[in-house]
């Protein structure tokens, strides 16, 4: 669990953060989202003390982050930026063993445990393990990045922007495995982000920062449906809300049972998305769809009337 | 498995790119045939072309040898046809055309044939020295003594050059490219231990062989110091610079001024102090601190290397991407290990350019340092220079540069070395 309770940070005469609190608890992805220059990859660096914060409190499980050694603090915590950070003259199994080298962990534990990683995040041992950065592609890359920060199974994870300078393919790839591990792992993430899409595909709590201060946070269908102001409407997306809502939410959540009509032709799976279910109604030209299970049998199915109102429903 | 997902698009993706390099191949010879253009064979490469026309008409129309009956008449020069006759010049001139030729229409093949006979000729340079003393220098006259002609020398230039050229077109490794060397050194060595005794350079060596060795230890005690301090002093500096922004701003500042004192008028500089000190402070006279010297010399070696050692350190250290800097703290290594197992690390084959630049220069420099009494190579030039005996020059000159080729060498396979992980 990581709170911030009344924090501040002042370079000189500007503050880039300006008495914010915040509580992520145990096993919790919260997003901090805003502008570029709004205080958000601050706020993380004050976390893992890259920058001391000027005022308030920061909690690491309690603790005051002030009571550890900075080095302890930082070795406790899974840190991946956007560039990587790579060592580009180590190779990716060194890479990776970094952090439990520090902590003196024996050779044949620090490889054992670079091999689970590797293999938990796809990277196939013989293929990667003599490899240099150099030699990865970005994607490759980063999911190193990612298993070097998880290396010592750090209960808290930061990350600032770390998909940033990936193609929109294989970031949406990324952000995918990155939930589906953090599912299984529950770690407590910190994530830092300027992409709205990538906030709320990740996001448990998503937190709107602007000029040093915190405008909102919650759950993301919180704040789309009651945005506190004009800045984290606009923030996310203005018009195409709607869609972003339908975005969060699954076929399953609206779907019906299945009725005495004929069946309609067009299938969808009851865990695609209500934006996904919009888009094949619109392309087929559809008022129905049949949602199918895994095993791809008929459960229910969905009218265009219970997609979009469906307020009685809720 | 994403990544081994990845991977597969990414090996079937390089397959297509071989495809359709197969394809482009088909569509370039298709596009050949239809032109009809007899096009299998690449231009000719100029470079190697000019060096061998240059190479030809210096072997011919400069002097190969001078022979002369003692070491004070100046020498009387004789051309290649004077060496081996008609005949054998001509004979000579086959393997010059025949590179020429091959360089003309250049493929892999050709260039290898065309590598083999640009050593092979360098190898015969000195089979050609001998043959040119046994038939020009009269045997009667102890005295007499054979020079190397200005068309030798340019013809070995050029012909080196040939070699470099061929060795990067080829993309021979770099030792390989050295090792293609040690053939016409050999034969160098062999001729001089079996013929060649009129050789004037030889003769120079031997009347003062003692004089020569030390002259060399003392020039590699002279630029091992100045570059062993220096390296000390630059890091510390640079180091201090990194710290702090004033030190930095007038630490470059003296050390570009240092640069643009002219070497002969830094040693004049430092005559009258260091003569002062000498005379005044007993301890340092006992080190043997006075105005000419070893001392004097070594104090402007390092005044000269501290910048280009500063300013590659400062630059390798400061120019470490930050994000790996940043990841490296915020993993949680100390400030010490980061500058240790990371910083230094990438900084290093910078780091090492600097002392190769400097180790060259040096060695360079202190051939300059002769004047003030330091010892050194440099003591030949000059002598040779006041006797007009340009051989004398010769026995200095040369070991500077093979001493400065073979610095540069090592050091820069060093740097190689220390990139290799980097590399892909």
């Amino acid at each position: 669990m990581i709170e911030l309770i009344g924090v501040s940070k002042r370079f000189g005469d500007t503050t880039a953060v300006d008495d914010i609190s915040l509580r992520v608890e145990r096993g919790e992805l919260c997003v901090l989202v805003g502008t570029s220059g709004c205080g958000k990859s601050t706020t993380l660096r004050m976390i893992n003390r890259l920058i001391e914060h000027s005022d308030g409190e920061i909690h690491i499980d309690g603790q005051q982050i002030r009571d550890f050694r900075e080095e302890t603090l930082r070795r406790r915590m899974g840190y991946a930026i956007q560039s990587t950070g790579l060592f580009p003259h180590w190779t990716v199994a060194r890479n990776i063993g970094l952090v439990p080298r520090l902590l003196k962990w024996p050779p044949a534990r620090i490889r054992k445990r670079v091999e689970e990683l590797m293999a938990m995040l796809g990277l196939s041992m013989e293929e990667f393990a003599g490899k240099y950065p150099r030699q990865l592609s970005g994607g490759q890359a980063q999911r190193v990045g990612v298993a070097r920060a998880l290396a010592a199974d750090p209960d808290i994870l930061l990350m600032d922007e770390p998909f940033g300078a990936l193609d929109p393919i294989t970031r949406e790839t990324l952000q995918h495995e990155l939930r589906e591990l953090q599912s299984r792992l529950q770690k407590t993430i910190v994530f830092v982000t300027h992409d709205m899409d990538e906030a709320l595909r990740l996001a448990d709590r998503l937190v709107v920062m602007d000029g040093g201060r915190i405008r909102q946070q919650g759950h993301p269908l919180e704040l789309l449906r009651e945005p506190a102001d004009a800045f984290v409407e606009s923030l996310l997306g203005g018009e195409d809300r709607g869609l972003k809502e339908a975005a969060l939410l699954t076929v399953g959540e609206r779907m019906m049972p299945l009725s005495p009509r004929l069946l309609p032709r067009e299938r969808i799976s009851r865990h695609a998305t209500l934006r996904e279910a919009l888009s094949m109604m619109l392309w087929r030209h559809a008022e129905r769809l049949a949602v199918v299970d895994d095993e791809d049998m008929p459960v229910g199915e969905l009218s265009l009337r219970q997609l979009v109102g469906a307020k009685h429903h809720e | 498995m994403r990544a081994s997902r990845e991977s597969e698009s990414g090996s079937s993706d390089t397959e297509e790119r071989s495809k359709g390099g197969v394809n482009a191949e088909v569509v370039n010879k298709e596009v050949i045939n239809k032109e009809a253009v007899n096009r299998d064979s690449p231009r000719p490469n100029v470079v190697l072309v000019s060096l061998l026309l240059a190479t030809l008409v210096a072997w011919s129309g400069l002097d190969a040898v001078s022979v002369a009956p003692n070491r004070i008449v100046p020498g009387q020069g004789h051309a290649a046809w004077d060496v081996a006759g008609w005949p054998g010049f001509l004979l000579s001139l086959v393997p010059m055309l025949a590179v020429l030729a091959l360089a003309w229409r250049p493929d892999r093949r050709r260039l290898r044939w065309a590598l083999g006979l640009a050593v092979a000729m360098l190898a015969a340079l000195p089979a050609w020295l001998a043959l040119a003393s046994a038939r020009l220098v009269d045997a009667d006259l102890p005295q007499a003594r054979m020079g190397v002609g200005a068309g030798v020398w340019v013809a070995l230039f050029l012909l080196l050059l040939a070699l470099i050229e061929l060795r990067t077109r080829l993309a021979l490794p770099r030792t390989l490219g050295w090792s293609l060397l040690l053939v016409p050194l050999a034969s160098l060595a062999a001729w001089l231990t079996f013929g060649l005794a009129p050789l004037a350079l030889r003769q120079e060596f031997l009347t003062r062989r003692d004089g020569f060795i030390a002259a060399i230890v003392e020039h590699l005690l002279l630029v091992g110091a100045a570059v062993g301090v220096s390296l000390v002093l630059g890091v510390l500096l640079a180091l201090a610079m990194r710290r702090w922004a004033r030190c930095r701003t007038l630490g470059f500042a003296v050390l570009n001024f240092l640069q643009t004192i002219p070497s002969l008028a830094l040693f004049g500089l430092l005559l009258a102090p260091l003569a002062w000190l000498g005379a005044h402070v007993e301890w340092l006279a006992a080190l043997g601190v006075s105005g000419i010297g070893a001392a004097p010399a070594l104090l402007a070696l390092v005044g000269y290397s501290l910048l280009p050692m500063v300013r590659n350190t400062f630059v390798a250290l400061d120019e470490v991407d930050p994000g790996v800097i940043d990841a490296a703290r915020g993993m949680g290594m100390s400030r010490g290990q980061v500058f240790r197992q990371v910083r230094l690390p990438l900084a290093a084959p910078v780091i090492l350019e600097g002392i190769r630049i400097t180790t060259v220069q040096a060695i360079g420099l202190t051939a300059v340092a002769a004047l003030i009494g330091a010892g050194g190579l440099g003591t030949f030039i000059f002598q040779g220079l006041g006797q007009a005996a340009m051989d004398m020059v010769l026995l200095g000159a040369l070991p500077i540069l093979v001493m400065a080729l073979i610095a540069d060498a090592l050091l820069g396979a060093l740097t190689d070395l220390t990139r290799q992980g980097e590399a892909t």
